[in-house]
């Protein structure tokens, strides 16, 4: 017993000196953000010695997401949002495939996978800056049909105004009820194999109620603004996107291709002798077991969109109004319009929906392993 | 069910023979065990009947068919892997019923076979859980009845039992027995442990280096051993195998191995005359002790001093010392007590002797 007590005393004094310094420049920092983005610190005296600071609560975040003014901030937030869902398709998707094709035993496949993880060794402002001349207007891909004698694109790759998939801002409750409705009962029809009964009592019924909640109270909510606001899907996103994919779809290749090779041979061997076609061994076994894999290039490559920065930055410049994103109006906010407070405010709305995407990943874990 | 039929098959990796022209038939409803010493081949042997091995040469037919071009999920064969290869995202039921789930059959089939086998195999309790939630013989049932729901028209199995404690061994090769005079499915096992085919085999096949040894019955190959590789293989403790000459004396023939002299048989191995060199094989189970020597003929008998006695309950293993320079490994029953450094008498059944030919070790009868 005392000498238990002993170890853990000794342990925690190791750990002592990254606890304290993880709370003071993590957790510490993270505190002052919130504190910082509840103020007014920004405008005339922003950069002075002692610049005054009010306390204003919540009101930097209802501006954000209700104010006028930032019908900018929220496309940059709607952006995110596409880009993020899009990277994931996009990046899991193709690896995934690359991955199947390379896991057949082609000839070189080791230069093969060389090349296609490769784009992950460069920087994202040169990953970028080799985009802008390949998206420009009169260059790269647009030109591409002229040399077999077809008339050149003119899509505006980064500066395009279209936009699809749009909604109205007005409706932002009804609109973030339907998303609940629908993970809901996502996550029900997930676990309704295994457990019918909690899946329709605390999932499956839930998630229609609240569906039906919003299809019929739609009108009863109060509006996030005064006016119509309409955001959507910009189309001059879609160069960003590639370009991520681009980038990113080798190394989630990589992160399958050591999956798909870490299944033994003998397995591979039982899905044939049980009638399962290539496409099926994939589909009902190898894929399925490669789930850690799945959750951590969600997780890896969610976040990564979200803190997007040096390639829109590198493609677009920082203040392209169609392709911005949250990050990026972070910068400009905080260091080009001295507005400390509002760049707060937008980083802690990034930190909250990074959490979103996290947090679920980390408690399923933490179950696992407590209950392994 | 069908018969199996291997002729003259050939497997090379790159430059390297590593089968070398097999030939055997499997009958219909056989238990063949495949036996041998690790890296002679077995398992290539046995992917190539599943289909997992191309073929270099020759030619393997299940049934009426032809396979050597035949994808293994057309072959209608089961596998049984020695690390049980339990797909590890999936309960047993859906283990068990993957392949007739791939094979498109209806829920309630795939539901109906996938119980039957679990009842057989005594997994219903089992049937939601991960392969990871079960003990090491649960998880080889569990890929035994992936195996039985199929309805194979063979079954392959690759050192099933390897992976299990000597306890459960036991009791899995009796389940294993049963579970074919029940289904009476042919199938071909490969083992590396003698006691296991011996058990199991309706025919025992000896590989070695990619070539066949003997094909025949457990007593064929314990009692009447092709060479003496299978003499010192088939067999716990291995056969003595001793050094002599043949010498002709009052007319009759004898291994003379320095002072002992062992009475050959009249008619074995005529070819065996006056001053031929021979190995003479005596399995430590044909030396006998106690009361059971009476039963001997009288010049079977002789004196010997016991080196080593191990004691194993049902039988004892002793080193003997005969004419004080040959020695010998004895099983006598286990209630004969003899001591180290103690003369015993000791009888030979000289009729259970094989004599092998000491240049090309092919037994001679
Ligand atoms: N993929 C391969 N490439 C080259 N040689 C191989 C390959 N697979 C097996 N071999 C060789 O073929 C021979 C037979 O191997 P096999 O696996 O059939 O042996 P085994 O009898 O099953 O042995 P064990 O009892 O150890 O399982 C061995 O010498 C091995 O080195
Ligand atoms: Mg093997």
């Amino acid at each position: 017993m005392r000498e238990a007590s002993r170890d853990r005393l000794k342990a925690f004094l190791t750990l002592l000196p990254s606890i304290i310094l993880i709370g003071i420049f993590v957790y510490g920092f993270i505190g002052n953000t919130v504190w910082i983005s509840m103020t007014d610190w920004g405008g005339d005296g922003a950069l002075a010695l002692e610049p005054t600071m009010n306390f204003v609560g919540l009101a930097n975040y209802s501006d954000l997401f209700t104010g006028f003014l930032s019908s900018g901030f929220r496309q940059d937030l709607v952006n995110a949002v596409y880009y993020s869902i899009m990277l994931l398709v996009g990046a899991i998707g193709l690896g995934m495939f690359i991955a199947i094709l390379l896991d057949q035993k082609p000839k070189g496949e080791d230069i093969l996978r060389t090349i296609f993880l490769y784009p992950m060794a460069l920087s994202f402002i040169v990953s970028g800056t080799i985009w802008r001349w390949l998206l420009a207007p009169q260059g790269g891909v647009n030109v591409l049909p002229t040399y077999v004698g077809l008339p050149p694109l003119t899509f505006q790759w980064t500066s395009s105004t279209k936009a699809i998939l749009e909604f109205n801002w007005q409706n932002l409750i009804q609109i973030f009820l339907y998303i609940a409705s629908f993970a809901l009962i996502l996550v029900g029809l997930w676990i309704l194999k295994n457990n019918q009964k909690r899946a329709v009592k605390y999932w499956l019924g839930p998630g229609i109620i609240v569906g039906l909640i919003a299809w019929f109270g739609g009108g009863l909510f109060p509006e996030a603004l005064f006016m119509e606001e309409t955001h959507g899907f910009n189309l001059a996103t879609l160069g960003i996107i590639m370009a991520t994919i681009w980038q990113y779809s080798g190394y989630t290749m990589a992160l399958y291709l050591a999956g798909f090779h870490g299944i033994s041979q003998d397995l591979r061997d039982a899905a044939m002798l049980d009638g399962a076609s290539n496409a099926s061994y994939y589909r009902h076994v190898a894929i399925p077991m490669l789930k850690p894999i799945t959750i951590s290039a969600v997780i890896i490559l969610s976040h990564i969109s979200l803190k997007m920065f040096d390639l829109i930055f590198a493609m677009t410049g920082p203040d392209n109004a169609q392709t911005g994103h949250p990050a990026l109006n972070m910068y400009m906010t905080t260091f080009r319009a001295n507005d400390f407070a509002r760049g707060a405010a937008i980083a802690i709305v990034l930190f909250m929906v990074a959490a979103m995407f996290i947090v679920p990943y980390v408690v399923s874990q933490y179950r696992q392993r407590t209950k392994g | 069910m069908a018969n199996v039929e291997i002729k003259k098959v050939v497997k090379k990796y790159g430059p390297v023979e590593v089968i070398h022209g097999v030939d055997l038939s499997v009958h219909e409803n056989e238990f063949i065990v495949l036996v041998g010493p690790s890296g002679c081949g077995k398992s290539t042997l046995l992917r190539m009947v599943a289909g997992l091995e191309t073929l270099s040469g020759g030619e393997i037919s299940i049934g009426d068919r032809v396979v050597n071009n035949v994808s293994p999920k057309d072959r209608n064969v089961a596998m049984v892997f020695q690390n049980y290869a339990l797909y590890p995202h999936m309960t047993v039921r859906e283990n068990m019923g993957f392949s007739l789930k791939m094979r498109k059959k209806s829920k309630e089939e795939q539901n109906e076979r996938v119980m039957e086998a679990a009842r057989i195999l005594e997994l219903e309790p089992y049937l939601e859980r991960k392969p990871s939630e079960l003990s090491g013989g649960q998880r080889q049932r569990v890929a035994m009845g992936r195996a039985m729901v199929r309805k194979p028209d063979v079954f392959l199995f690759d050192e099933p039992l390897s992976n299990l404690d000597a306890q459960l061994r036991t009791q899995m090769r009796m389940e294993l027995r049963k579970m074919h005079m029940r289904l009476k499915t042919t199938t071909i096992y490969v083992t590396h442990d003698q006691i296991e085919a011996m058990t199991l085999a309706d025919r025992i096949v000896i590989l070695k280096d990619g070539y066949i040894q003997q094909v025949g019955t457990p007593i064929e190959v314990f009692e009447k051993p092709n060479n003496v590789f299978v003499a010192k293989f088939i067999g716990n403790p291995p056969m003595n195998i001793l050094e002599g000459v043949c010498n002709v004396i009052d007319g009759k023939r004898f291994v003379v191995i320095g002072k002992t002299r062992f009475p050959i048989q009249d008619g074995v191995a005529a070819e065996i005359v006056d001053g031929s060199p021979v190995l003479a094989g005596i399995r430590p189970d044909s030396i006998k002790m106690g009361q059971n020597v009476e039963r001997l003929p009288k010049d079977w008998w002789c004196h010997g001093e016991v080196v080593v006695s191990e004691i194993l309950g049902a039988h004892s293993l002793l080193e003997i010392i005969i004419d004080g320079e040959n020695d010998l490994l004895a099983e006598v029953e286990g209630r004969i007590v003899a001591h180290p450094g103690e003369t015993v008498r000791i009888g030979f059944e000289f009729d259970r002797m094989v004599l092998f030919d000491p240049e090309t070790k092919m037994a001679l009868y």
